[in-house]
């Protein structure tokens, strides 16, 4: 069962050769949104490429943190990245289904076929 | 406190802190009236006091993950949009729970909009914009929503399956 989640974003990031790897937890709501956009887009201007956002521990989006996914999507394209999304959880999956994104970003059931795909 | 004139019971808190107001109108339905400033922290736990009333009944994660996604997206809009992140400016949440549905109204104190002028945010021209998508949500996660002719309110409804 999906659950509302009410812990705070947090987010850890390990580089993989030229990827980043961002591992979102908790909740991606209108507070913590910010955060996760400034994380991307800074990432992205070092030279980070693709971004890899592992949602797997992620429990609850709103459009603030979709639109900071975006956001992200948008710089790391301009630097001629990509982002991509891994495992995200059935609520959330939802949330990019109803918006359409899933016609924006790929996603990928695990960190490793997301850096591997070309 | 309980008001013996008419049976209601009424809770007033500090000026520091937000204003709750709380009537009872019926053994199970209490509607609870909530002003905040125009700040992320007072929505959150405006968003918090609504979800801490859903648990009270038999609602399941799923109905929880809509009701607390259509309050972002509503508080959300009224920060940003109806009061312009004016913190001088108070947002009314209203919310009134019990075991059949839960009845959410957020209301700024903007000039308002026309709900029907939004851009439908799944085309193909507009999924890249980072904004946009909160009416979209709010409609698709509550049974009935409904904007008051100003547009600075809206009255959400999600029933308990």
């Amino acid at each position: 069962m999906p659950k509302a989640s009410d812990r705070p974003l947090e987010m850890e990031v390990r580089h993989q050769g030229p990827a980043a790897v961002i591992c979102v937890h908790g909740s991606a709501g209108m507070h913590d949104a910010d955060r996760m956009r400034i994380a991307m887009e800074d990432l992205t201007t070092q030279g980070a490429a693709p971004i890899v956002l592992d949602m797997s521990d992620l429990e609850f989006i709103c459009s603030a943190g979709l639109g900071a996914i975006i956001a992200g999507y948008l710089r790391s394209r301009h630097y001629g990245g990509d982002v991509r999304l891994v495992n995200p959880q059935h609520a959330v999956k939802k949330v990019l289904e109803t918006t359409r994104l899933t016609k924006l970003f790929s996603i990928f059931p695990t960190v490793d076929s997301a850096l591997a795909s070309s | 406190m309980i008001d013996p004139g008419c049976g209601r019971e009424v809770f007033r808190f500090r000026r520091d802190s937000p204003q709750l107001l709380t009537v009872l109108i019926s053994d199970e339905a209490i509607v609870h009236t909530l002003d905040i400033p125009s700040e992320l922290p007072a929505a959150r736990e405006a968003e918090l006091r609504v979800l801490d009333e859903l648990k009270k009944h038999t609602y399941d994660e799923t109905a929880t993950f809509a009701v607390k996604l259509a309050l972002e997206e509503s508080l959300n809009n009224a920060i940003k949009h109806g009061n312009g992140y004016d913190p001088s400016k108070k947002i009314r949440v209203e919310f009134d729970v019990d075991s059949r549905r839960v009845a959410i109204t957020v209301t700024d104190e903007g000039g308002g909009f026309d709900p029907a002028s939004i851009p439908d945010p799944r085309t193909d021209e507009n999924l890249e914009k980072p904004s946009g998508r909160g009416i979209m949500l709010i409609k698709a996660y509550m049974d009935d929503v409904r904007f008051n002719e100003r547009g600075n309110q809206v009255h959400m409804v999600k029933r308990n399956r």
